[in-house]
């Protein structure tokens, strides 16, 4: 999965270290917060554990390899945050001494392999463990689940960023400048090895460490899962709630990954470009229905209608340009949504606790 | 005999094995598992350090030359790289970094073979069917066979295409081989300071790379002790998948308890968050030269590709 310099454009080179950049000043604040100095050995020892868990390559038919990336243990053990720090130390490893991956595209690099695939993993494991103690058999089996969808969301940003090259950069002659495949090719390529082999690593990986960990030092467990009862009879605290943020990065991050899926969908849905293009012999109709005639078009005040530039130019770019704006607006409406819901819970709560003093006053 | 008198080990243990048949027929040949492989070929990287740590004391252009003026001048070219748009221009570039590396006293064997046998075949095999025409439609230079009528084979425009990513790939490898091989790890560390990663990076960094070694040590350790125990042939079942998993969670455990102690005895030793460093280097003007003919030239590549043509 690592992509190596050349097969990426500067310009993709450049917003995948834009996207990077954040990430790794908000985890080295995060991190350090909890405890100052203990985490810089401790991040070292886990950066080298990385390094150590992709040089097992295995060997896959098609002549490449698939190696697990470990990132979903370490995210599980210390925090999606640590596990960032971790993996991208590991990959600049892999670039400089052994030029596995490039430089120019250890950026994108670090957003497929220690942004997308700890977090989605984690995500993933927390969603299927939810609140069963640190030892159940379901925590297992959620590790397995969440490295092996971390790991394949990663392979398809990968896929996604080698698939829109040839769409963004090709020579006045037609010829593809960067990586030659399209999404169409890029997708299965990526998908196969690591639906099968390098998605089963990563899950035999996450679940014989968490399985061992249960067995043998179920506290390394505990401080990452806070809240969370060790054994199945003991107190469980009350849970955390999700913050308007989370909710709303969560949703911001889904449709980021599968926004690009729109590129390969052909046509349109229900004539929503034009009613004209409806098939409507099937109903027994021969006209566009007046109500649907006279309210089509009825708001001409889109900004990026039809999903690109008015003039119809760079019909991929503008395609992203309003995913992104798209994005950002829809992921601040439901920031503020889930604002004014905490806030209404919150103040109906704080209602419950008084009238519970008073009675504990009488 | 002197060996024998001079050691008190038993005859037994000194003499070699019956030799079976290399041709395997007597006996019977085990192929060994990839885990075994990796962890036998694991050596390896730490001969290549020790190999990078050599060159880099030679005398030679780049060796003398800052880390940091070094780092500088790779990345302005790697972006240069990224953006021509001509095999001939990377070409230009290719024979350059030959030229260096003559220059820095590196043999141009090791480069060459580092930078050909190791990714750009990757690269090549990666990029083979995209010379074709069922994925790079264009101009048939050479037809293998015909698809409903259809003549198929390779095309111009995707021959083009391969020969553009393959050089890319090589150029850009070539830089990078450049910097890490004549620059100790440590100057390195210090020119990613110098360039905006932070320090708690560098720190992490810098720890990271020692532990790489020991945690080898401990795994290869625990591999051989584990097979040590078994009798018989190993078998890819359950108890072998368990054993994966567990031996990554001791690991995972014993790393815990090495960054502990290690936390310990950093603090022990007055750390308290902040690393110091004891040479700071300063960029001589030889240096501010490197840095400005780097720029010249990754600028005068990237003009002279707009002049031949896009």
């Amino acid at each position: 999965m690592h992509i190596p310099d050349g097969y990426l454009s500067p310009s993709t080179c450049a917003v995948g270290y834009a996207v990077a950049i954040p990430f790794w000043s908000l985890a080295a604040r995060k991190v350090s917060k909890v405890v100052r100095t203990r985490n810089v050995p401790m991040l070292a020892v886990f950066s080298a554990l990385c390094f150590l868990i992709m040089m097992f390559n295995v060997p896959i038919p098609d002549g490449t390899t698939a190696h697990a990336v470990g990132g979903v243990v370490v995210a599980i053990c210390l925090g999606p945050w640590a596990a960032v720090i971790a993996v991208s130390v590991a990959l600049l490893f892999q670039a400089l001494l052994f030029g596995d991956g490039g430089v120019l595209s250890y950026g994108v690099n670090v957003v497929n392999m220690a942004i997308i695939l700890p977090f989605v993993g984690l995500g993933v494991y927390r969603l299927i463990a939810g609140r069963t103690p640190l030892t159940g058999r379901r925590r297992v089996l959620a590790a397995a689940v969440g490295g092996y969808v971390g790991i394949n969301f990663a392979a398809l940003a990968a896929a996604i960023e080698f698939g829109i090259q040839p769409d963004l950069f090709t020579s006045s002659s037609g010829v593809p400048l960067y990586s030659p495949y399209h999404l169409s090719q890029t997708i299965p390529a990526m998908a196969l090895p690591h639906l099968t082999i390098a998605g089963l690593c990563e899950a035999v990986l996450s679940a014989g460490v968490i399985a061992y960990l249960q067995r043998a030092d179920v506290r390394r467990l505990v401080p990452n899962h806070p809240g969370i009862p060790v054994h199945e009879g003991d107190v469980e605290v009350a849970p955390g709630r999700l913050s308007p943020a989370r909710v709303a990065i969560g949703f911001m991050t889904v449709a980021v990954l599968l926004t690009p899926l729109g590129l390969l969908a052909p046509g349109g849905a229900f004539g929503e470009d034009a009613p004209a293009d409806l098939d409507l012999g099937p109903l027994g109709l021969h006209t566009v229905p007046a109500g649907l005639e006279k309210y089509n078009g009825f708001w001409s005040h889109a900004v990026l209608g039809g999903y690109g530039f008015s003039n119809g130019d760079h019909a991929n770019l503008a395609y992203i340009l309003s995913a992104v704006v798209g994005i950002i607006v829809v992921g601040a409406a439901i920031f503020l949504i889930a604002s004014i819901v905490r806030l209404v819970l919150s103040r109906r709560q704080g209602v419950g606790q008084e009238t519970d003093e008073d009675i504990a006053h009488a | 005999m002197p060996d024998a008198a001079i050691t008190s080990r038993p005859e037994w243990l000194m003499s070699g094995n019956v030799a079976l048949c290399p041709c395997g027929c007597i006996g019977k040949r085990s192929k060994g598992s990839f885990l075994e492989k990796t962890l036998r070929g694991a050596s390896d990287p730490l001969r290549q350090t020790m190999f990078s740590e050599d060159v880099a004391r030679q005398p030679g252009i780049l060796q003398q030359a800052d880390p940091r003026a070094k780092l500088i001048g790779m990345i302005v070219l790697l972006v240069a790289a990224g953006l021509v748009h001509n095999s001939l221009s990377l070409a230009v570039m290719y024979v350059a970094t030959l030229g260096l590396a003559a220059g820095s006293r590196l043999s141009l064997g090791f480069l060459i073979k580092r930078v050909w046998l190791f990714v750009p075949i990757f690269t090549a095999i990666v990029v083979l069917p995209a010379t074709l025409s069922i994925v790079t439609k264009g101009d048939i230079v050479l037809q293998l066979w015909t698809w409903h009528g259809e003549p198929q084979g390779f095309t111009r425009q995707g021959l083009l295409t391969a020969l553009l990513v393959v050089s890319r790939v090589a150029v850009s490898i070539s830089l990078v081989v450049l910097l890490t091989i004549t620059t100790p790890w440590t100057k390195l560390l210090a020119a990613l300071r110098s360039v905006g990663v932070p320090r708690f990076f560098v720190l992490i960094i810098g720890m990271a790379y020692r532990y790489i070694f020991l945690l080898l040590e401990t795994v290869t350790e625990m591999y051989e002790s584990r097979t040590s125990r078994t009798v018989g042939a190993v078998r890819h079942d359950k108890a072998a998948r368990s054993f994966v998993g567990a031996s990554a969670g001791a690991l995972l455990g014993k790393a815990n308890h090495l960054s502990e102690e290690v936390h310990q005895a950093m603090v022990a030793r007055g750390y308290r968050g902040n690393a110091r460093v004891i040479d700071e280097q300063r960029l001589r003007r030889t240096d501010l030269v490197f840095i400005s003919v780097a720029i010249l030239s990754a600028a005068a590549i990237v003009v002279g590709d707009r002049f031949l043509g896009r």
